[in-house]
């Protein structure tokens, strides 16, 4: 009977319920908006550490000369020992494989570029764009063997015109930097030449190579002043077969560490240091923290206003069904049976306006996502009874007071008239 | 003594606002007696209706009904001696609006005890209204919603019964079914008590009491 009670008063009073439910509605769903779009934007945050590169750089253990990040100073890489490229597989061979993303080798060599005159010196870098490597001994057998990777799995926001390199054993294409193809005027399709100096020894033997320009790179970072070539191109005009420099590597995580990535890689590969890109970390998720504070804040008002509005209309129906409430109390209704229908009623409420709220909020969601973090916001289930809940409780908080007034109603009220 | 159901000794009802409505009345109801209330407007009818009714307390004196000393009972004692003794009819049945007239029935045994929709339904049969059973309040005539409203009041079989004006709102025809019923109430055993301005209507009574100023004249 409680149920049928409950059910028909909701029922047959549908303004007043939608009302109220329309008010937690609205704090449901910018509860469920800014939840979405913060546990989805720290997710990817996690994706946009690639846009700095990579978060781990590896390199030989011996370099006691510091490698800049994320591009090289060419000074210092003349001299050094080398990561040997048939080691590179133990990367995703690690226990935090899974969140290896991709990982780039590179080999640089500094090159000159242009017709005699206005001579440029370039940082020539050999790669993997797109090459799928063997993992000779996965981790679990389950692990797929064939891993594909490269610059182009790492660094996908760059913004290339023309095409990228495709081909792992194309030993004529290019990609340019921006700022080098400006400054020497070259464009895309056009062949060029490159001179450098094989052996340091000996000053006057210098030798040339001829290369085509396929695509040009825009990254507002260092790789606009290099040139980039396949791995092997570089190796084989170095004599440095087999030989890389750094290795870039991309983890995606947001929660575990980074330093135990460095750490694994670091075992896999012994004489190598494996440096995690920490700084860029922790102030990306300062300034997300930042974000979330706010959310938090927007939606603590939110939902208070909510309160407020479940608040008002509860009160409004309690005074309207004052004479139902001495009259349920008039036939033996004690005050928990009448406080259980209140709840009751405050309990539906929360849970039509968390729902709806939920459905709302994921909208709102995209239109934040796409306007403020120029992304899209994936639907998140686990949201929906986080939405319940909050909506449940500030429903049921803001019926304290007014189910306070209903248990304070005299039945001798029905015996007097209006 | 066993038959006096009411004992009513030396009440008196002081509102907050100073009106004394009731002045130090006493009055004693038998078992199965009709008791008619009646005087001017204001004279404490209701108030005198409502202290028996365990809907509100004396400020003075004391109410014995069915041997019980109700004055000592608290708020939630004297909500369940009510339900297990009382039947209040009231002049604006109070039936809730978004129950049909069986639900408001059953809703009175749901508060009281247990449903059971059979019983419901047999009071709804005795004030023949077993045609109307799904009929909501604002679907019903004013006879058939104050006789809702006794069917209600009947269901949990309480000895007594408790009408301030039952037929005020009614046309004599409505008003002579409501009636009939009552007399049957009467007949079956049940102690009534019941307030009117109608002359006619006090006669039916065994006694008829007069108050004035909140004294029983
Ligand atoms: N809740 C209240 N607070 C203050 N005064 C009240 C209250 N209820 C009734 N009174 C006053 O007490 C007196 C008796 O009221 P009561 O309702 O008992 O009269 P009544 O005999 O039933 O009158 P009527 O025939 O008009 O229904 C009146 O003067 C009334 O104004
Ligand atoms: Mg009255």
């Amino acid at each position: 009977m409680f149920w049928r009670i409950l059910r028909k008063s909701i029922t047959k009073r549908k303004s007043r319920i939608a009302i109220a439910i329309i008010s937690v509605l609205m704090g449901a769903s910018i509860a469920t908006a800014l939840l979405s779009v913060s546990m989805d934007v720290s997710e990817k945050v996690g994706f946009e550490f690639r846009k700095y590169g990579a978060n781990l750089m590896v390199v030989p253990k011996s370099d006691i000369i510091d490698v800049g990040f994320p591009g090289v100073d060419f000074g210092a890489v003349t001299d050094q020992r080398y990561i040997n490229e048939s080691d590179l597989w133990k990367i995703k061979s690690i226990f935090w494989r899974n969140n290896v993303l991709g990982f780039a080798p590179l080999l640089y060599q500094v090159v000159e570029i242009g017709d005699g005159e206005n001579n440029q010196n370039v940082v020539l870098a050999g790669t993997y764009f797109n090459k799928d490597i063997e993992i000779i001994e996965p981790y679990s057998t389950y692990d797929d063997p064939i891993f594909n990777t490269g610059i182009k799995v790492i660094s996908p926001w760059w913004n290339v015109n023309g095409s990228w390199i495709e081909n792992s054993s194309d030993n004529k294409s290019s990609m340019v930097g921006i700022n080098v193809a400006e400054k020497i005027g070259l464009k895309i399709g056009d062949t060029y030449t490159i001179s450098f100096i094989r052996d340091y020894e000996d000053q006057t033997n210098i030798s040339y190579y001829d290369l085509t320009i396929i695509g040009i790179i825009e990254t507002d970072g260092n790789e606009d002043n290099q040139i980039f070539v396949n791995l092997q191109v570089v190796q084989n005009i170095t004599g440095l077969s087999g030989k890389v420099h750094t290795v870039q590597v991309s983890a995606l995580c947001n929660n575990c560490p980074v330093d135990t990535f460095a750490y694994e890689i670091q075992g896999a590969i012994p004489y190598v240091d494996a440096r995690s890109v920490k700084q860029l970390v922790s102030a990306e998720m300062n300034i997300l923290g930042k974000i979330e504070d706010m959310m938090f804040l927007v939606t603590i008002v939110a939902l208070l206003a909510s309160a407020l509005g479940v608040m008002t209309t509860m009160t409004t129906s309690v005074i309207e069904r004052k004479k139902e409430i001495g009259l349920m109390k008039s036939v033996g209704a004690e005050n928990k049976k009448i406080v259980a229908l209140f709840l009751g009623e405050a309990t539906i409420i929360g849970i039509a306006g968390g729902i709806l709220g939920y459905i709302i909020g994921f909208a709102l969601s995209q239109f934040i996502g796409m306007s403020v973090f120029n992304t899209t916001i994936s639907s998140r289930i686990e949201v929906l009874p986080i939405a319940i809940g909050i909506s449940v409780g500030v429903s049921l908080l803001a019926s304290i007071l007014p189910v306070r007034r209903a248990t304070k109603v005299e039945p001798a009220i029905v015996l007097r008239g209006e | 003594m066993e038959n006096h159901v009411i004992d009513i000794k030396n009440i008196s009802k002081i509102y907050e606002n100073n009106t004394r409505a009731l002045d130090n009345l006493s009055l004693i109801i038998k078992q199965g007696e009709w008791t008619s209330i009646m005087g001017p407007s204001g004279s404490g009818k209701t108030t005198l209706l409502n202290v028996i009714g365990c809907l509100d307390s004396p400020t003075n004196g004391k109410v014995i009904i069915n041997g019980t000393e109700i004055t000592k009972l608290n708020r939630n004692e004297l909500t369940r001696f009510r339900r297990e003794n009382i039947g209040l009819i009231f002049q604006q049945y109070h039936l809730v609006p978004y129950l049909s007239a069986l639900e408001n029935v059953m809703m009175a045994q749901y508060y009281h005890s247990v449903v059971n929709e059979n019983d419901a339904i047999n009071a709804l049969k005795k004030v023949g209204l077993d045609h109307r059973l799904d009929h909501i309040p604002a679907h019903l005539s004013g006879g058939e919603q104050q006789r809702v409203c006794i069917a209600r009041a009947l269901v949990n079989e309480p000895r007594i019964l408790l009408a301030d004006e039952p037929t005020g709102n009614l046309d004599q025809k409505n008003g002579e079914v409501v009636l009939k019923l009552i007399k049957n109430l009467h007949e079956e055993g049940h102690t009534i008590i019941l307030i009117t301005h109608n002359p006619q209507i006090g006669k039916l009574g065994d006694k008829q009491l007069n108050l004035v100023d909140g004294k029983i004249n």
